[in-house]
C-alpha cells in the first residue's frame, strides 16, 4: 500500500529515540586516542643524532635543527624548530628517523591565540612538566 | 493573446551555499522555477597540486594526493603510488596488496555513506544523514588506529604500506563487517524505501547511454545507465583479478539508480574485504626501495578505480628525484560535464537532488 | 477534583466580584485584559518550550543528547538563545522596502495570539466564546500566507522571493482541504462554536467517527505551519531559508516564534476538533488532559520532521488538490449519508 515506506521510517526513528545516545561529553570526558594517532609531534633529546633526515623527509620544510660538535667530534643537538603552522602531520618524518628520537605523540588540544605560538621549540616542550613531548 | 511579462531570473548559487558539496558555484537562469540555463563556475578550491609536485620528491609527494579526493583518501594515494611503481618497475610483497585492497574498500565504503548521506541531507532527510555517519566513524576509528589519521591516511608508500595494523584492527574490522547486513537495512528503510524521496529521485535527471558515453563519464554514474565499465574488471590493476565480485549496473539511468548503486557498491566491497581477510597471507609489508627513488626517465599513465569513477595519473621523468610533470585525471571533474546539460528544464529542487548524485568532491574537481 | 477543574473560572468569578457591577464595562475589559494577557503568556511559554523540545528530538532520532549545558538538562537553552537574539546587529537590506519588512514579523507574531484565543482549554475557559469559531480560527490563520509574502517581497533578494512564492502556492493551496476535513465535525454538531465541539464529544471522540478527516487535517496543518516534509518555503538547502534570509536578530526570533506558536495553535484545534477538547478521565483535571492531547499532537508533527525527505513542488500541488481535495469531499459525503441513515435508524 502507499505509505508502507513512510512507517518503517517512523519505526525506524522511533526505535533510536527510545535507544540509548552515544554522545561523547568533551571537556567532561576526554577520549583516548589509539598510539599511533599523529596529533602532535616529540623528541627525545637523548637519542637524536642530528642526522637531519627528518627535515629532508619534511615536504614543506617545517623542521630546522642545528647542531654543534662536542669535545669527541660526535654532533649533539643545539636547537630543533618546528614550524607547525605549515605542518601536514603527515608522519613522513617520524618514519625517517633512525633512531626513533622523533615520536608522534597522542596530545591534540593543541590550539593557539598568538599565530607566533606555533613555532614550536621542541626541546623546550619535552622539558614540559608531565607531558611526553 | 498573451499579456503577461516576465523576466527571466538569474540565480548565483554561490560558493557560500548551505548544499554545495565544497566551494562550487552555479549561475542559473530561471524562468519561474525551472531552470533553462546552467553554468557551473569552479576553481574556488585551486591549490596547484601539479605545480607543486614538481619541487617534491616522490615520496614526498604523497601527502598532498590524499588532499584531491578527501572523503576517499587511500584511493589517491594507491593511484598515485602504482604509477610510480609501474615506472620503476617494483613488485609488491602479497601481504602489502592484500593490506591494500582491504583499506582501499574500506574507503570505498566510506565514500559511497557519504554520498547517500549528502544525497539525503540535500532532500532535508536529517536522520538519514546522520545514521550513515554515525557508521562511517567505525571505518575511521579503524584508519586511527594503523595509520594514524582519519581523513588524509597517508597509507601507501612507494614499495608497499606504511604500517602493519596493530592487533586491535582485525577484530574491529570483523565486528564491523559483522553489523553490514544490519547498517544497509537501515539505509533502506529511511530513505531508499521512503515514497518522498524516490518521488524525488525516480525518472529525475535522466542521463542517457550515449550522452555518458560521448562525454567519458566514469564510475558509478556512468554504471546507472547501464554501460558495464569498471576499471577493475577490465584492466585489472593489484590483485583485483583473484576477487570473485560483481560490478552493478543498472538501467535507470535517473538519479534514484545513481544513488542506490552505491548501495549496491557497498555490499560488493563487504564481500571483497571478507575474500581478502581470509586470504591474506603472511609476510613483509614493503619490498627493498631505494633510500633515494630516482626512477628511469619515461612517462607512465595508470588508473584505478576511485569511488568516485576513474582516476588517473600520468608522471614524466627525467631521471632526477623529483618528477617534471604530474598530471591528475581527477574522475569528478570530467563527470560534472553532465550536470549543465542534463539540468535543463528540471527545478531548482530537482538540480540540488541531481548534483548531489553525481558526488563532486571539489578538492578533486580543482585540485 | 471538581475543585482543581474549576479553580480557574472560580478565580476569574472572584475577579469579577470585586466591581461593584459584574457586568459593566469596566468588569468586561478587564477580564478581557487579563484574558489577553493569559494568551500571551501561554503563546510565549508554548514557544519558548516547544523550541527546545525540537532540539531535543532531533538530538535523540540521531542518538544525540541535544543542548544539556544551560540549566538542568538544558532546559534554560531557549532563554539564552532569546538574549543572544537581542544583542545581534538590526541589519535592513538596502533597497529592502522598509515598512513592508519591519511589519511582517510582527504580523507572523501576532496570529497565534488571536487565534488562541477561542481555544476552550477547560469547562467555561475560553477566553473569547465566539459562536463562530472554527471559521474565525481559519480566517485568522490565513492572514499568514501575507506575512510570508511581505518578508519575501520586503528583502530585496532573490532566494527570499522564491521563498516567497512558493508559500503563496502552498499555503493557499492546502487551506481548502483543512477546511473540508473539519467541516465533517461541523455537520455532525450543528455548530461552528468550538466550546459545543467539545461537548457533543461526550460520549465518542471524533477521531473514531471521522478517522479520514483527521488524517487530512493533520497532513493539511502541515503544510500550512511549514513543517517538513513540507518546508520547501524555507527549504535550508535550496533557497537558504527562504523569506527569512535577510532578517537578523529578534526579528528571526520573531519569525520562530510565530512558528512555533501557530503549532500549538493548529495542533489545539486539532485537539479540540477530533481529540476530545479537555474531556478525559476524572484522576486529572481538564485542562492536564487538553494540554497532554495537544502534547502527543505536536510530539508527532515533530517526529514526521526528523525523518521524512522534503516533497518536491508539483508533488505538493498533486496532493492537494488532486488527492486531498477529493477524499475531503468524499468525506463530507459519507458524513452526510451517514446523518441521514443515522436519522432514519433512530426514528425520524
Amino acid at each position: 500500500m502507499f505509505g508502507k515506506g513512510l512507517l518503517q521510517g517512523l519505526g525506524i526513528t522511533f526505535k533510536r529515540m527510545v535507544g540509548p545516545n552515544i554522545t561523547e561529553f568533551y571537556p567532561e570526558e576526554k577520549p583516548k586516542l589509539p598510539t599511533r594517532v599523529r596529533s602532535s609531534m616529540g623528541l627525545d633529546k637523548s637519542k637524536c643524532i642530528s642526522c637531519n633526515m627528518c627535515a629532508m623527509a619534511c615536504p614543506n620544510g617545517v623542521i630546522k635543527l642545528t647542531s654543534e660538535k662536542d669535545e669527541n667530534n660526535k654532533k649533539m643537538l643545539k636547537s630543533y624548530q618546528m614550524d607547525v603552522g605549515r605542518c601536514l602531520f603527515c608522519g613522513l618524518c617520524v618514519e625517517a628517523c633512525p633512531t626513533k628520537a622523533l615520536t608522534v605523540t597522542q596530545e591534540y588540544e593543541n590550539a593557539v591565540y598568538e599565530p607566533d605560538e606555533l613555532k614550536w621549540d621542541m626541546i623546550k616542550r619535552a622539558e614540559r612538566k608531565g607531558k611526553v613531548g | 493573446m498573451s499579456i503577461e511579462k516576465t523576466e527571466e531570473l538569474i540565480l548565483n548559487m554561490g560558493p557560500q551555499h548551505p548544499s554545495m558539496h565544497g566551494l562550487f558555484r552555479m549561475v542559473v537562469h530561471l524562468e519561474g522555477e525551472k531552470i533553462t540555463k546552467l553554468e557551473p563556475k569552479i576553481g574556488y578550491l585551486h591549490r596547484g597540486i601539479e605545480k607543486l609536485a614538481e619541487s617534491r620528491t616522490y615520496a614526498q609527494f604523497i601527502p598532498y594526493t590524499d588532499r584531491l579526493d578527501y572523503l576517499a583518501s587511500p584511493h589517491n594515494n594507491w593511484a598515485y603510488v602504482q604509477t610510480v611503481e609501474k615506472l620503476m618497475g617494483l613488485v609488491i610483497p602479497e601481504r602489502a596488496e592484500y593490506l591494500r585492497v582491504i583499506f582501499g574498500e574500506l574507503a570505498r565504503i566510506a565514500s559511497h555513506q557519504v554520498c547517500i548521506a549528502s544525497t539525503a541531507l540535500d532532500m532535508a532527510g536529517w536522520s538519514a544523514w546522520s545514521y550513515a555517519f554515525r557508521d562511517r566513524e567505525r571505518i575511521l576509528d579503524m584508519y586511527e588506529m594503523t595509520a594514524g589519521s582519519r581523513l588524509t591516511v597517508n597509507i601507501m608508500r612507494i614499495g608497499g604500506i606504511s604500517a602493519e595494523p596493530p592487533a586491535e584492527f582485525w577484530p574491529a574490522l570483523k565486528a564491523f563487517l559483522d553489523d553490514t547486513p544490519e547498517m544497509i537495512e537501515e539505509y533502506n528503510g529511511i530513505f531508499f524505501g521512503n515514497e518522498i524521496a524516490q518521488g524525488r529521485m525516480k525518472n529525475v535527471g535522466i542521463l542517457s547511454k550515449e550522452l555518458a558515453e560521448n562525454l567519458s563519464i566514469t564510475g558509478p554514474v556512468l554504471r546507472a545507465s547501464g554501460v558495464n565499465y569498471d576499471v577493475r574488471k577490465a584492466e585489472p590493476y593489484s590483485i583485483y583479478d583473484r576477487f570473485d565480485f560483481k560490478v552493478p549496473v543498472r538501467t535507470g539511468c535517473d538519479s534514484y539508480d545513481r544513488t542506490i548503486i552505491r548501495l549496491d557498491e557497498i555490499v560488493e566491497s563487504i564481500k571483497i574485504i571478507k575474500q581478502a581477510m581470509r586470504d591474506i597471507p603472511e609476510g613483509p609489508i614493503m619490498t627493498k626501495v631505494p633510500k633515494v627513488i630516482k626512477p628511469p626517465a619515461g612517462e607512465v599513465y595508470h588508473r584505478v578505480e576511485n569511488p568516485k569513477g576513474e582516476l588517473g595519473f600520468y608522471i614524466v621523468s627525467d631521471g632526477t628525484t623529483k618528477p617534471a610533470r604530474v598530471r591528475i585525471r581527477p574522475a569528478t571533474f570530467i563527470n560534472l560535464q553532465m550536470l549543465p546539460i542534463v539540468a535543463l528544464g528540471w527545478k531548482i529542487q530537482d538540480v540540488i537532488a541531481i548534483f548531489a548524485t553525481l558526488d563532486a568532491v571539489l578538492g578533486e574537481v580543482d585540485k | 477534583m471538581d475543585a482543581l477543574n474549576n479553580v480557574f473560572v472560580n478565580i476569574a468569578h472572584a475577579i469579577r466580584g470585586l466591581f461593584p457591577d459584574p457586568t459593566s464595562v469596566w468588569a468586561n475589559l478587564t477580564m478581557d485584559v487579563i484574558n489577553f494577557i493569559i494568551v500571551v503568556v501561554i503563546v510565549v511559554l508554548a514557544a519558548l518550550i516547544l523550541i527546545l523540545l525540537e532540539r531535543k528530538i532531533a538530538g535523540w532520532t540521531s542518538q544525540r543528547t541535544g543542548p544539556n549545558r544551560l540549566g538542568p538538562r538544558g532546559w534554560f537553552q531557549t532563554i539564552a538563545d532569546a538574549l543572544k537574539l537581542m544583542g545581534k546587529e538590526d541589519v535592513t537590506p538596502a533597497g529592502a522596502d522598509k515598512f513592508i519588512f519591519k511589519i511582517a514579523p510582527m504580523i507572523i507574531f501576532s496570529l497565534p495570539m488571536m487565534t488562541l484565543a477561542v481555544i476552550p482549554y477547560g469547562k467555561g475557559m475560553a477566553p473569547l466564546d465566539l459562536d463562530l469559531g472554527i471559521f474565525y480560527f481559519v480566517a485568522i490563520s490565513s492572514i499568514s500566507t501575507l506575512a510570508f509574502v511581505m518578508a519575501g517581497w520586503g528583502s530585496n533578494n532573490k532566494y527570499s522571493l522564491l521563498g516567497a512564492m512558493r508559500a503563496v502556492a502552498q499555503m493557499v493551496s492546502y487551506e481548502i482541504p483543512l477546511l473540508f476535513s473539519l467541516l465533517g465535525v461541523v455537520m455532525i454538531t450543528q455548530s461552528f462554536n468550538l466550546g459545543a465541539i467539545v461537548e457533543a464529544q461526550g460520549s465518542i471522540p471524533f477521531i473514531i467517527l471521522q478517522p479520514l478527516a483527521f488524517v487530512i487535517f493533520i497532513i493539511a496543518g502541515m503544510a500550512e505551519l511549514n513543517r517538513a516534509p513540507f518546508d520547501l518555503v524555507e527549504a535550508d538547502q535550496e533557497v537558504v531559508a527562504g523569506p527569512f534570509t535577510e532578517y537578523t536578530g529578534l526579528r528571526w526570533g520573531l519569525f520562530f516564534l510565530g512558528e512555533y506558536g501557530n503549532m500549538t495553535a493548529m495542533s489545539a484545534l486539532g485537539a479540540t476538533v477530533f481529540l476530545g477538547g479537555w474531556q478525559g478521565p476524572g484522576f486529572l483535571p481538564g485542562y492536564v488532559w487538553f494540554f497532554m492531547k495537544v502534547g502527543v499532537i505536536i510530539f508527532f508533527m515533530m517526529w514526521a520532521r526528523w525523518t521524512f525527505p522534503r516533497i518536491r513542488i508539483d508533488h505538493l500541488m498533486h496532493l492537494a488538490w488532486k488527492v486531498l481535495l477529493p477524499l475531503s469531499l468524499l468525506n463530507i459525503l459519507l458524513t452526510g449519508l451517514g446523518i441521514y441513515i443515522y436519522r432514519l435508524v433512530m426514528g425520524g
